[in-house]
């Protein structure tokens, strides 16, 4: 019934105008749009592969509306997610508080999905150092707190846009691997006791 | 104005053979004995009915709030009986506006609503801002500014504050405020509760064309939110700031505002469809139509704001203005290009209290082949992701989508194809079909001004056809740069542009050889045969 094979799902999530669309224009497409500021209507969706070791992992990912008024809709994207890419604008403190909204909701929510907190235009800040609103130290203590990783990114030079996405399918294919070799175990027992049971016991 | 206006007897209506429908059409239409001019046997009707909810104008548009669509201005103090009662309907509003007076000032600064950095960051105080042309606002019952086309809502506040307060003055006097008329101005109001409309339009339209302008920003907002959750929000909190919720859709009304300005579709309640060969057109319908799924009502191809085609569900029919909505969504959002779009989005005509989940995305990254898929099911994505897949692979395997693409890269059609001397433009809708065809904008008016110009030359007779009090049959007005001539029978509207050269005589006979024409090119300019799943 899927149309096409997506190993993991990855859902962006953020305030309004972070730049979740940037990061994900810049990683897939490889280019960074100037222009007016265009908010992203419900969520757009694409998979993108990518080779982790010999292997090729595709993650779909789920680039999701800031705005409030889609916010009842955003469980359904971020269900079954196995990571989710936290976004935060570095020279906005109030969208550090959102981020941490996400965070709880996918505490709550979704236990098995990866949280990954990603700090924006960080360009902006090597430019100008004063415009920082929300410290690293204090992103890192809240990310140890939380079991999550954390990176600073700039769409528009692409520093540490790559990192982040391969990490979500490093982290992804080896807890696959871990999944799919007991998985397997169990399988092949499980197989040959219903054989069983069907020939012999009825 | 030089206006010249007939009642009686229409000429042309002779009977013609000529208009009979070409081989390929079913016999039953040229049994009629006026083909052409019966609803359902003009040129262009469907042949397997309609695709639309049946709307002869805009007259459903605006038929759910104007009970009495008497067109007089209802000014201060006047008692018109019929306007007292419908105060009388609306009435025990008038306390919520006082306190919500005292709530706005508590609540300037509390929620901040950080306003997108478009180019509204103009000057509310300056004369730019005043000399646009055409100002929207809205703002909720409790006067709080929820939209303004120009400047930030910020800095008007105080204005939409004396908006409310006119509104309620009248309101106190069991009457209703319809427009108000002042140096070459006019207000118009519209009530649509929870929100209040208000235009401030420099031009000669009527204010029924006006209101109809106001409904459509109105159904914008409620496309994006559903009627219910517009509703539920303010039954809880009358001075919440509706800014939160729409926030970055601005730029959606006001593309909204600029299509109304330009598209004889929004006017007429039709829609264009791109010139296609009839057999390439059937080949795309049924790839469309083959890729169904469960819960999928509505697929929409679309290229640029023309209509490729449209397969929909048996037994459900979509409004025109949704399908409006749909365009302007799609064409004022890059956010579609990227990857594969999938929002929730009501369609208010069709049912204002849900949401339709859309599939939208394009058929290829450079292309301007939008496809939208419209479902019931909010966990459909994959779904219609398979669906999409499914429609273009048959397109390819029966090579359509060449021909397909090679109709997009062609302009639609100049007028000279006619064959009609001095005639510059025409807009000719076929009322059982909801479709309109025009050729593409010649010479002095591809400008953006001259452009609107002539939309609004167009606007202003759509206004005198469909006057309510005295419509009129056809009405020919020569002005100083071009000649125009209108007409409206029970099967279809026509609109004619020509140079100031054409006579009234030309602009008659002009009739019969465009309808000609028309009849020999409709498998072509129109969707006869719509399909459903």
């Amino acid at each position: 019934m899927t149309a096409m094979r997506v190993d993991a799902k990855v859902v962006m999530l953020g305030k309004e105008s972070v730049g979740k669309t940037s990061l994900v224009e810049r990683y897939v497409h490889r280019r960074f749009l100037v222009g007016p500021y265009q908010n992203t209507i419900g969520a757009a969706f694409v998979a993108k592969a990518l080779n982790v070791g010999d292997k090729v992992v595709t993650l779909g990912i789920w680039d999701t509306a800031g705005s409030e008024r889609y916010e009842a809709m955003s469980r359904i994207y971020y269900r079954g997610a196995r990571a989710a890419i936290v976004c935060y604008d570095l020279t906005d403190s109030s969208s550090f508080k959102r981020a941490r909204f996400w965070v709880k909701e996918l505490q709550n929510c979704e236990e098995h999905c990866k949280i990954y907190l990603c700090g924006t235009k960080s360009d902006l800040i090597e430019a100008d150092r004063s415009v920082r609103q929300v410290d690293f130290h204090d992103v890192q203590d809240f990310a140890d707190e939380i079991g999550a990783q954390h990176f600073e990114t700039s769409s528009k030079t692409g520093k540490n846009v790559d990192e982040v996405f391969q990490k979500v399918a490093e982290d992804f294919s080896s807890c696959a691997l871990e999944f799919m070799q007991e998985e397997k175990g169990v399988d092949l027992g499980q197989k040959k006791d219903s054989y069983f049971d069907n020939c012999c016991h009825n | 104005m030089a206006a010249d206006v007939h009642n009686k007897g229409v000429s042309w209506e002779i009977k013609n053979g000529n208009l009979a429908p070409s081989d390929r059409l079913r016999q039953d239409r040229s049994d009629s004995p006026t083909p052409g001019l019966v609803e359902g046997t003009e040129p262009g009707a469907g042949q397997e009915g309609a695709m639309f909810v049946h709307a002869q104008s805009f007259e459903d548009l605006t038929a759910d709030s104007e009970s009495n669509t008497d067109n007089k201005s209802a000014e201060v103090g006047d008692s018109n009986p019929e306007n007292a009662q419908k105060a009388a309907l609306e009435g025990g509003e008038e306390e919520v506006q006082e306190e919500s007076l005292e709530a706005e000032q508590e609540e300037v600064g509390k929620e901040e609503v950080q306003s997108s950095n478009k180019a509204k960051e103009e000057d509310v105080t300056s004369e730019t801002w005043r000399s646009h042309r055409k100002h929207v606002f809205v703002l909720s019952e409790a006067g709080k500014p929820i939209y303004t086309r120009y400047g930030t809502e910020e800095a008007l506040s105080s204005i939409m504050g004396v908006m409310m307060l006119l509104m309620s003055f009248v309101e106190d006097k069991k009457n209703t405020i319809r427009s108000i008329h002042a140096d070459g101005y006019r207000v118009v109001f519209l009530r649509k509760s929870p929100l209040i409309l208000v235009g401030v339009f420099r031009t000669s339209c009527s204010d029924r064309e006006l209101t109809r302008e106001l409904h459509y920003v109105y159904y914008q907002i409620v496309s994006l939110l559903t009627l219910t959750q517009l509703n539920h929000v303010f039954q809880n909190r009358q001075s919440y700031d509706l800014r939160r919720l729409l926030a970055g859709s601005e730029h959606l009304t006001d593309s909204l505002l600029r299509l109304l300005d330009r598209d004889p579709g929004l006017l007429l309640s039709a829609v264009m469809c791109l010139p296609l060969a009839s057999s390439a057109r059937d080949v795309v319908s049924s790839s469309l139509q083959a890729a169904k799924a469960k819960n999928l009502v509505f697929s929409i191809l679309l290229a640029g704001n023309r209509l490729v085609t449209l397969v929909r569900k048996k037994d459900q029919f979509l409004h025109h203005m949704d399908l409006h909505l749909l365009f302007n969504l799609v064409v004022s959002s890059s956010s579609f290009r990227e990857g594969e779009g999938w929002t929730p989005i009501c369609l208010p005509k069709f049912n204002p209290a849900g949401f339709f989940h859309a599939h939208i995305s394009y058929l290829e990254p450079a292309s301007d082949l939008c496809l939208i898929l419209v479902s019931t099911d909010r966990e459909d994505f994959f779904n219609l992701s398979d669906c999409k897949k499914r429609f273009l692979e048959r397109l390819r395997r029966r090579s359509a989508y060449q021909s397909l693409q090679e109709a997009l890269n062609m302009p639609s059609y100049p007028v000279s194809q006619v064959g009609i001397p001095e005639l510059r433009h025409f807009v000719y809708k076929s009322k059982s079909s909801g479709l309109y065809t025009s050729p593409d904008l010649p010479a002095p008016y591809q400008e953006e001004e001259e452009h609107e110009r002539l939309m609004g030359l167009y606007q202003h007779l759509h206004s005198c056809l469909h006057n309510p009090t005295r419509p009129l049959r056809y009405i020919y007005r020569c002005a100083e740069t071009e000649n125009l001539y209108a007409l409206v029978t029970s099967g279809f509207e026509l609109y004619l542009c020509f140079s100031p050269l054409g006579t009234k005589g030309l602009a008659v006979s002009a009739v019969n050889k465009l309808l000609k024409w028309i009849r020999k090119e409709e498998d072509r300019l129109f969707i006869l045969s719509p399909l459903t799943y």
